[in-house]
């Protein structure tokens, strides 16, 4: 007979060849290939503190007749350990999904379930085909004050774990990042920067849950942020950005009453706009030019008549 | 059904709608931190689950995008009605226990009672602007028509009146929503549907 067989990393693990007697001689092989004398203890196979390299496919035979009296496939691995869950509504107020993963690989297979329940009410929680390890849960009620309890199982062959949390309706509501943020110079206005972003497209109805915003902005020379909070409108203008520097510049949402922050968005760059720098061409332009810019060069106020580099403007 | 909807009265609702809607907001926020120092002046854990008290109306509410601008305002009405009783009691509970041991605490109460009573007036205006009858008070008790409730021990006291502010302020985020949802222009008309129009 043929099966899989589960074992903990570190196990000691003994195989019998089937029904044949511990005196029978018999030949084992691991992936096809012998395995030597020295792990057989009579017709038993005897593995001592397996690992993960171990796994594969073991196969028994009888005597010289090579009739196969046993196989089965083993499986190194480890019980799950208490999985993370983390629940969100980035779509207040259609629902919130659910999201767990195994904070170490079990190399085995797990399976996961999870129950949510509101008061004494179960809710059905709809899988995700992708990812797996999502599901979504639809809000039947709104604005209540009863918590939120999810429970989230996990089971392989080798053992069992789960975790819980407990929240309030609104304690979830995160939404999505603005989308969409673009950063513009305004022309002839050295010190200003036009951001302009859009609603995340996954939070379904901005007029009866509008969001507001926090924007923040730096040269890539500093390293503080400016920030400035919005609380309506999807755009705002920056009007003390230092004159030909490049900025990078990021938007946050969040509901205007419940919940968190979003993450920062994708970061946009943008330089103020500069004044064209004047073309020097010919011999004969740049004398005109010199002459007619010498009588209009007032010196400025902070220098002195009598610096020596000072030019007295006619 | 409510008068067919005049620029004048739509212009007049959604101004009476944003200054409620600023209300609420500063209500809530006055009643978050009400709550904070209540339930850490009472002894009380924070994460308590309260269960639901009877005569404190529910903020919990299904299919909430398919009521009427009506049933938004009346379900409000009641409610702030109803609070506006809780709070009068618990402030008055508040005095009989700690005295001026903890006028604090009363102040705060106090503060957010008048609150309510003047959002309980605001619902009241826009419901007037609708020619839409405002139930009586008396009528709104005689519907209960519930006996006094049962002298509470004071510890079940402390917990209704966690049960009091939780609700209240779940109520003024939902009526910061109701009240933008009967802000918003209706597509054909561009202005603010009747009441009983407005999803």
């Amino acid at each position: 007979d043929s099966h899989i067989q589960y074992e903990r990393v570190g196990a000691d693990v003994t195989m019998k060849c089937g029904s044949m007697d511990w005196d029978a001689a018999v030949t084992w092989t691991a992936n096809g290939t012998d395995i030597d004398e020295s792990h057989l203890n009579g017709s038993y196979l005897i593995l001592k503190n397996v690992d993960l390299s171990q796994s594969g496919q073991y196969s028994c035979y009888e005597g010289s007749s090579w009739h196969l009296k046993y196989q089965t496939s083993l499986r190194v691995g480890t019980p799950p350990k208490e999985p993370v869950l983390m629940c969100r509504s980035n779509n207040y107020p259609k629902g919130f999904y659910c999201s767990w993963h195994l904070p170490t690989p079990t190399y085995i297979p797990n399976s996961f379930n999870i129950s949510v329940i509101h008061g004494t009410k179960d809710m059905v929680c709809e899988k995700d085909a992708v990812p797996k390890n999502r599901c979504h849960i639809r809000y039947l009620q709104l604005f209540s004050t009863v918590k939120y309890k999810v429970t989230l199982t996990v089971t392989n062959p080798l053992g069992k774990n789960f975790t819980t949390l407990t929240f309030d309706e609104f304690a979830i509501v995160k939404p999505d990042p603005p989308e969409s943020v673009v950063a513009k110079p305004v022309p002839n206005n050295p010190r200003r920067l036009e951001v302009s972003w859009q609603n995340p497209s996954s939070w379904p109805d901005p007029d009866s849950f509008p969001l507001k915003f926090f924007l923040r902005y730096r040269p890539l020379i500093l390293d503080q942020w400016q920030h400035v909070e919005l609380s309506d409108g999807t755009s705002h203008t920056i009007t003390d950005a230092y004159a030909g520097k490049e900025y990078i510049i990021q938007v946050a949402a969040k509901d205007n009453d419940i919940g968190t922050w979003s993450d920062w968005s994708v970061a946009v760059h943008a330089t103020p706009w500069t004044e064209e720098p004047k073309h020097l061409t010919t011999e004969a332009q740049i004398t005109e030019t010199t002459s007619a810019s010498t009588s209009s060069f007032m010196a400025p106020p902070t220098t002195k008549i009598c610096d020596k580099g000072a030019v007295v403007g006619s | 059904m409510a008068a067919a909807d005049s620029p004048s009265a739509a212009l007049r609702r959604r101004d009476l709608c944003s200054r409620g809607i600023r209300l609420a907001g500063k209500m809530r926020a006055d009643v978050v931190d009400l709550l904070d120092a209540y339930v850490e002046q009472q002894g009380l854990d924070a994460s308590a689950s309260v269960a639901a008290v009877e005569g404190v109306p529910q903020a919990a509410v299904e299919r909430w995008d398919e009521q009427t601008g009506t049933q938004r305002l009346l379900e409000n009405l009641a409610a702030y009605r109803a609070f506006r009783a809780l709070l009068a009691q618990m402030l008055e509970e508040q005095r009989e226990q700690l005295g001026e041991a903890d006028a604090g605490l009363g102040r705060a109460l106090a503060a957010v009672l008048l609150q309510v009573s003047a959002f309980a007036y605001h619902l009241e205006e826009l419901l007037r602007l609708e020619s839409r009858g405002i139930p009586g008070e008396e009528e709104e008790e005689e519907e209960d028509g519930l006996p006094p409730p049962p002298r509470l021990s004071l510890f079940e006291q402390k917990l209704r009146g966690l049960g009091v502010l939780r609700e209240l302020a779940q109520w003024a985020v939902r009526s910061v929503r109701d009240l933008r949802q009967l802000a918003k222009p209706s597509p054909a008309t561009g202005t603010a549907p009747g009441l009983a129009e407005s999803p």
